[in-house]
């Protein structure tokens, strides 16, 4: 069984990575672009708040920074795709490798430690909560701040335009909708949520690094997926919801996995653990209804 | 009005694939008019139709609506005055969204978008009351997504949608051509009906004679990216597909070879 500790943990972390969730839903559901700068952008945020931090900065101010790096860093590769016409794939893959560079640049090394710093969580742990609550509580309320917000930008005019952008373009520039104006914004917004749940990840684990963004897009991709597959995206709301119950659950199981002694896990197979559950988000779903199909045959 | 002078474009130039739409391609269509447009696969409709909505530029040529040089403004920039109808079903409409949203799409076609709610309380009433001259019964399904929907009722909400807001012309782009016989003469009964009771100009691309006869008030025959006759009023009436043949090949010497013309 896990333990308390590696239970909030994993709550902390899977709200955290339910940041990320909304920004994939955002890229490759909304907009139908398979977007991997994000595994650049998680550490940009991260990097951007360690080092405003660092200089004395209030800790909300530098998370607020790291979500506006986020937001060019997205940009970037939006405008790569729009204006100069580079597949979307491959736009995305190339901010991902410069900002492996910039985000070295922006810390001056490899790791920035935080650990004796204010960050967004110091207030909280004078409120008299438990020690390990406090950061699931305080992400918690991030969340679900973000996701109201999210939700309600999606029902604008200008969410339900950047919707039928990734859905029907043809028809949306018909309706007199810039297109490319809403990639570039929408592409913006995913990487700004991943750069601000970066920045909470560098405060909550005590540090930057310049390496934490390897596999984000994988994870992010799972917990979506994760959470499709519990909670059919019928509506917005759902979506949101699913992104968030995928990124915990996801969270939930590799602890679970890492904690089993009997299954002989070691940190350092997360990856593949990633990797296979990933693997079965996707194929369970189907499995799922051809076995529906197959009982519902046999009573016919 | 709208008036297309002189448009050329050529497609793959420089390639031996080089394929000349439009050759020198001139219409002025008056307001309130209903210009229905036939000719052969190859003869320049779509491309025409494509080149006033913006999905394609010209290479030369001036197309101006009223009274707005539009010829090199991009699709979404001539939308308010520009309302489109595709030949595809599915392409004119999001399946994934319902059709209040939808529709909500449409009534901000070439405005502004801001951050208010899409659809809006005031806006439901005028999404039910249009949605049941449709006669469907989809003015109770208005959180229905458009997917649930069949091709003819979403060709009949795309014709809703290019008519919610005005324009200066209407394009419709073979849009019955993917229907059955039956939903196809319904949604034409429609469009008629929609283009008379809001006196809109409407440009239709049809690949039958017969229904380039029967509707609107002016049929113009496009031939190798140029138009070759151009028949209205008394010259028009009692005109059948005979008639229309033999004045197409008066024009041009020419053959007609095409089956589907006659067969249409």
């Amino acid at each position: 069984m896990l333990s308390e500790i590696a239970f909030y943990g994993a709550l902390e972390t899977g709200l955290i990575y339910g940041l990320v969730a909304f920004g994939i839903y955002l890229s490759f559901r909304v907009l139908d672009f398979p977007d991997l700068t994000v595994d650049g952008s998680f550490p940009l945020g991260a990097a951007v708040a360690a080092v405003l931090i660092l200089e004395g900065w209030n800790p909300w101010v530098a998370t607020g920074f790291a979500a506006l790096a986020g937001m060019a860093a997205g940009a970037v590769t939006a405008i790569l795709n729009v204006k100069l016409n580079i597949l979307n794939l491959l736009a995305s893959i190339l901010t991902m490798i410069a900002l492996y560079s910039i985000n070295l640049r922006i810390m001056g090394r490899p790791n920035i430690a935080l650990l004796t710093e204010e960050t967004v969580l110091t207030p909280w742990y004078s409120l008299g909560l438990e020690f390990h609550q406090v950061p699931v509580i305080l992400f918690l309320i991030v969340v679900v701040i973000s996701l109201i917000l999210l939700w309600r930008f999606m029902k604008s005019e200008t969410g339900l335009a950047m919707r039928a952008t990734g859905a029907n373009a043809r028809m949306a520039r018909a309706q007199g909708i810039a297109t490319g104006g809403m990639i570039i914004l929408g592409v913006a917004l995913s990487n700004g949520l991943v750069g601000m749940a970066g920045a909470l990840f560098a405060q909550s684990q005590g540090a930057a690094d310049v390496t934490m963004g390897v596999g984000v897009i994988v994870i992010g991709l799972a917990s979506l997926i994760g959470g499709e597959a519990v909670l059919t995206p019928s509506s917005v709301l759902r979506a949101l919801i699913a992104c968030v119950i995928g990124a915990i659950m996801y969270r939930l199981a590799i602890a679970f996995a890492l904690n089993a002694d009997a299954l002989g896990l070691q940190a350092q197979d997360l990856n593949l653990i990633t990797a296979v559950l990933v693997t079965l988000a996707i194929v369970l779903p189907g499995v799922r209804t051809n076995l529906t199909n197959r009982f519902s045959r046999n009573k016919a | 009005m709208i008036s297309a002078t002189d448009l050329r474009l050529t497609f793959g130039k420089g390639t031996p694939l080089e394929n000349p739409a439009l050759r020198g391609m001139s219409l002025t269509v008056n307001q309130g008019e209903f210009v229905t447009v036939i000719g052969s696969n190859g003869a320049g409709k779509s491309t025409f139709l494509n080149a006033l909505a913006g999905e394609v530029l010209v290479d030369s040529g001036q197309i101006i609506v009223d009274n707005l040089d539009v010829t090199r403004l991009p699709t979404h920039k001539r939308s308010a005055r520009v309302a489109r109808v595709f030949q595809d079903p599915l392409a004119g409409t999001c399946e994934n969204l319902s059709i209040e949203e939808n529709l909500a799409l449409a009534i901000k076609r070439g405005k502004r978008r801001g951050l208010t709610s899409a659809v809006k309380k005031q806006y439901l009433e005028k999404f039910r009351d249009s949605l049941s001259s449709l006669k469907l019964g989809l003015e109770k399904r208005l959180g229905d997504k458009m997917g649930l929907l069949s091709g003819g009722q979403r060709q009949a909400v795309s014709l809703l949608m290019a008519s919610l807001t005005p324009s200066s012309i209407l394009l419709l782009d073979e849009h019955t051509a993917a229907l059955d016989p039956k939903t196809a003469s319904f949604v034409l009964e429609l469009t008629t009906k929609i283009i008379e009771e809001q006196k809109l100009t409407a440009l239709m691309v049809t690949h039958s004679m017969k229904q380039a006869l029967e509707v609107g008030s002016r049929t113009v025959m496009l031939h190798q990216g140029q138009v070759v006759f151009d028949i209205a009023g008394k010259d028009r009436e009692g005109l059948d597909v005979k008639d229309l043949l033999g004045l197409f090949e008066k024009q041009r010497g020419l053959e007609v070879d095409d089956d589907s013309l006659l067969l249409g």
